[in-house]
């Protein structure tokens, strides 16, 4: 890298590679620019469809109101966003944050969906600050969160995964309740950049171009402070000003490319690294690069996008493609660039406890045994409580509920041991069984069978799905062989899984039609369609290996303290750990077959348990597990009665108390 | 074939034979072909919970008051007609209606779709399950449709009521279809289409249920492009370019915003219809319904035509 940029530097001025880079997509765009013009080059009536088209003439009515602006847009949205994820890359010093990666896009979109099927239209002119807002809260957010670790590279970027899972899942839930305009939002959320008129490219234009010239000109003074924190520290407060004023840029580009042409994902995080590795390493010169470079590549992308796009049948949303290219290149991207890990241990707290921890378990299993009679017994019915009294049916009523109920808890076993593995192996705590891409590779394996394959047997959705998980897992693997050494590797790779296959999911969902509610549903992790053989399966699996892994715990525990020391005790460090991963992988696709792949259990359960002082690995298991299945319950319970007769995905739910736990937490810390 | 009939014939007669002779007081249980085999009911059911407003309406339709309905207040906006019982038991979401609130409504007959067959076992527990498919791609929606509402006359045991109830929507069929013809020109067909949002539309093509309604009203459907399951082709304004010389009708609701910007786009207004007062509004009807909807639709379009272009 240094080498790189140092020939760089002597190169400036002749031919470097980002300026080759730049110009290579900028002929392609040229050649797209011919191609579109080429029926009106060719007739010789070029300025006339281009400036005043003949009314009567449809294909250049089409030409200058299609066309035309779907270019610009294209142009503007990607530079608009590759310049911003320049900025933030910039100014957080961390090579993998971006628009998307950061829950900026996720915040915005979750704010415009909720403003758009909810607020009345007489607020219409708030909309663009809603969005706004939606975006900096969601910023702020992955910020808090990854404050109290002195914002390293992957906590950030952690966190922020954290925040767009849960984004998204609020955004779905909205959509759920709100069937009838699924396709249209859909399509939007997707991103979709076909044009009717100018109107969006006269709304994106003025905005994306303020926001430019303004990091412009701020990029310069933080040039000269971009040594770092600590050079800088006498200048204090005017950098972190600066810095502020530049994220909130950023946002402000990103809502309203947004707004315009909904989620177009990783142009914002791409364009900028794929610069900076080709040698850019001055900031405004980087900024400067990404406006142009993302600019041509969007262009292209839709370009390509559109031939996609024939007469009739589905079209393909840009957004959702330019995720499909962008994310893989996040795994090419890792080889390259430097992660900076954080301190290890920065999240031990004093070993002094509020509790013991004897009574804190016991604490546990009473309120598990408490919170089970309560969840099959008691409910809502819209009126009130309502007891479960006897008649014909309580039977077939209890058999219900605990199906939902024990499906629920079991995953939340599942994931609690899953994530305490990954955690501890990933020396990690906000690492978790969802980033792995298991998850999602299973719920992407099951959905591509039913809306694409149509099998509708829930037993055959369960093999592919589970088929899917391990295929996952085997990519995984592939991918992070030569990084045996560092498990965060492993972690950055799942994440760039979860992104291309959450991508594949949105374009499944844009072309499946009404069987998308139910999808919806169980991806946002709901217990509706489980049964009681199913949950002892999971069960039956659940169990066996956490009494495997309650087995390994000792060489778990030397796992957990880092590789170096492990290795120096002669511990074969990088087949344990990926004997480790694959047992949290297979709990993660297993709890994702009965209950899709949201939720925080997997997080939260092992974090939560370490905090409460179960520190050693065979402890730290069971009270994970303790935590992770009372949560559930709690959460199932509670989206089965709060908006009866209406049902709320159990993983949702769960989620909202873990997200919510992260935000107390790091709130309180500071 | 007519060996196969020779074959069959006497095969059949015998077992009705038998049938008569062995059982002359009870009365034969009512046997129905559905997704999962055959559905066989003692007593014509009374007690319906439908999960889909196509057999929603179609049950009203035939006289008889679901008891329990999934997504009643959304039937409302996007049904309308014919209007709802004025007592049920609503079940929630069609994706997963609610179990417990099926099982107090004590069905004696769930009608539901495919799209939740993964909850059919929980619904079987509860009462028997009739799985009817609406659509698949190839069939027209209409044809579909008639069957499926004849299936259902039969589970509730109102077979001369169908029977009268469809012989009513063919005559008006053909009676729309004339006043439509005469209303557009001889030489016109009709594009029915939904906005997605102001660069997006659907056009139903033969297959879906507008256009397979049109069909057997003898009125020329426009649109020959590719299709979905639902039976339409979809994409952006331009899709409808090559059918422009032909006349419009978009079906609502719409979002008030979007129907203003799409109406007032330069595309919209260079194309054919819109430069000679072709396109037509059509009044809230259910696309993807039964033959209640194929008869609201082919009457709505009727006097949307007759009323004149908006």
């Amino acid at each position: 890298m240094s080498n790189a940029a140092a020939r760089n530097a002597d190169l400036r001025g002749t031919l470097s590679l980002p300026a080759i880079l730049t110009g290579i997509l900028g002929i392609l765009s040229l050649v797209v620019l011919v191609i579109d013009f080429w029926p009106y080059l060719a007739n010789g009536n070029i300025t006339q469809a281009l400036l005043s088209p003949d009314e009567t003439d449809f294909d250049q009515i089409l030409f200058h109101f299609s066309t035309l602006p779907r270019l610009a847009m294209a142009f503007l949205c990607g530079a608009g966003l590759a310049l911003a994820g320049a900025a933030i890359q910039t100014v957080l010093r961390n090579p993998l944050a971006s628009p998307t990666t950061l829950g900026v896009g996720a915040g915005v979109e979750f704010a415009l969906t909720l403003f758009v099927l909810l607020a009345p239209a007489s607020l219409a002119m708030f909309q663009e600050a809603f969005a706004l807002a939606g975006g900096l809260i969601a910023l702020g957010a992955v910020y808090l969160i990854a404050a109290n670790r002195g914002n390293a590279t992957l906590w950030l970027i952690l966190a922020g995964m954290i925040v767009n899972l849960l984004l998204q899942s609020g955004s779905q839930i909205i959509l759920l309740f709100n069937e009838q305009y699924l396709q249209s939002i859909f399509m939007w959320g997707a991103g979709d950049l076909a044009q009717n008129g100018w109107e969006d490219t006269q709304f994106v234009w003025p905005r994306v171009l303020m926001g430019m010239i303004a990091i412009l000109a701020l990029s310069r003074p933080l040039d000269l402070l971009a040594l770092g924190d600590d050079t800088a520290g006498s200048l204090g407060a005017k950098v972190t000003v600066l810095r502020l004023l530049i994220l909130g840029l950023a946002v402000f580009i990103t809502a309203s490319v947004i707004s315009a042409a909904g989620m177009i994902g990783f142009v914002g995080l791409a364009i900028p690294a794929a610069l900076r590795i080709a040698g850019l390493s001055r900031s405004r010169d980087l900024m400067i690069y990404s406006v142009f470079t993302g600019g041509f590549a969007l262009l292209i992308v839709d370009f390509v996008v559109r031939q996609f796009n024939g007469l009739g049948g589905d079209p393909l949303p840009t957004g959702a493609a330019t995720a499909l290219f962008g994310a893989p290149f996040i795994i090419f991207m890792l080889r390259k660039a430097r992660i900076m890990p954080g301190n290890q241990n920065d999240d031990q707290h004093s070993d002094q406890q509020i509790i013991s921890k004897t009574a804190l378990s016991i604490a546990l299993a009473v309120s598990l045994l408490i919170g089970v009679v309560f969840s099959l017994f008691v409910s809502l019915d819209g009126n009130g409580f309502v007891i479960l009294g006897w008649q014909d049916s309580s039977l077939d009523i209890l058999i219900g509920r605990s199906e939902r109920t024990f499906a629920a808890m079991i995953c939340g076993a599942a994931l609690a041991v899953s994530g305490t593995l990954i955690q501890r192996v990933g020396r990690n705590p906000l690492a978790s069984p969802e980033i792995t891409g298991v998850s999602s590779a299973t719920a992407l394996a099951m959905i591509l069978a039913l809306a694409i394959f149509g099998f509708g047997q829930r037993a055959e959705l369960m093999v592919i799905g589970a088929a899917g998980g391990i295929a996952s897992l085997f990519v995984l693997l592939a991918l992070c062989r030569k990084f045996t050494h560092a498990p965060h590797y492993m972690l950055l790779n799942g994440l760039a899984m979860t992104a291309i296959l959450g991508a594949m999911v949105r374009i499944v969902l844009t072309r499946s039609g009404t069987q998308t509610s139910m999808l919806m549903s169980w991806l946002a992790g709901t217990t509706y369609f489980t049964s009681m053989d199913e949950v002892m399966i999971v069960a039956g699996v659940t169990g066996a290996l956490l009494i495997l892994a309650i087995a390994l715990r000792r060489p778990l525990e030397l796992a957990s303290l880092g590789t170096d020391q492990s290795v120096s005790l002669g511990l074969g460090i990088s087949g344990f750990q990926f004997a480790m991963m694959l047992l949290a992988a297979i709990l993660a696709a297993s709890a994702t077959l009965l209950v899709g792949p949201l939720s925080f259990v997997g997080l939260m359960a092992p974090h939560l348990a370490r905090v409460a002082g179960y520190r050693l690995a065979g402890g730290h298991l069971l009270g994970a597990v303790l935590i992770g299945v009372n949560v559930m319950m709690v959460a199932e319970w509670l989206a089965r009665n709060m908006i009866y007769p209406a049902q709320l995905p159990t993983g949702l739910i769960a989620a909202l108390i873990g997200t919510g736990y992260f935000l107390i937490l790091a709130i309180r810390k500071r | 074939m007519n060996i196969l009939r020779a074959l069959v014939c006497p095969v059949l007669l015998c077992a009705a034979l038998i049938g008569a002779t062995m059982s002359p007081v009870m009365a034969d249980p009512i046997e129905i072909e559905h997704e999962r085999g055959i559905l066989r009911l003692d007593v014509p059911a009374t007690r319906v919970a439908t999960i889909n407003w196509s057999f929603t309406e179609s049950v009203i339709a035939l006289g008889l008051d679901p008891v329990a309905i999934a997504d009643p207040q959304d039937y409302v906006d996007w049904v309308a007609k014919p209007d709802l019982p004025e007592s049920f038991v609503d079940l929630g979401p069609r994706a997963s209606p609610n179990l417990e609130a099926l099982r107090a409504a004590k069905p004696d007959l769930i009608i539901t779709v495919p799209d939740i067959g993964m909850a059919y076992e929980k619904l079987a527990e509860i009462a028997p399950v009739l799985e009817l498919k609406l659509f698949d791609g190839k069939r027209p929606a209409f044809e579909t449709a008639r069957e499926v509402f004849g299936k259902i006359a039969r589970a509730t045991g109102r077979e001369t009521q169908a029977q009268a109830y469809l012989e009513n929507v063919d005559q008006k069929l053909i009676e729309y279809g004339k006043r439509v013809k005469t209303a557009i020109g001889p030489d016109q067909k009709i594009n029915v289409v939904f906005f997605f949002d102001e660069s997006n539309v659907g056009i139903f093509a033969h297959t879906s249920l507008p256009g397979s309604v049109m069909t057997a009203m003898d009125v020329p459907v426009a649109y020959d492009g590719e299709v979905n399951k639902w039976g339409f082709g979809r994409g952006g304004l331009e899709i409808l370019a090559p059918y422009a010389k032909e006349t419009l009708v978009y079906t609502t609701p719409v979002p008030e915003v979007i129907l203003d910007k799409l109406l007032n786009s330069p595309i919209w207004k260079v194309m054919d219809f819109s430069r000679n007062n072709r396109v037509y509004e059509l009044p809230v009807v259910w696309a993807y319904g039964g033959v209640p909807s194929a008869l609201r639709f082919a009457r709505l379009l009727t006097e949307t035509i007759e009323s004149g272009p908006q």
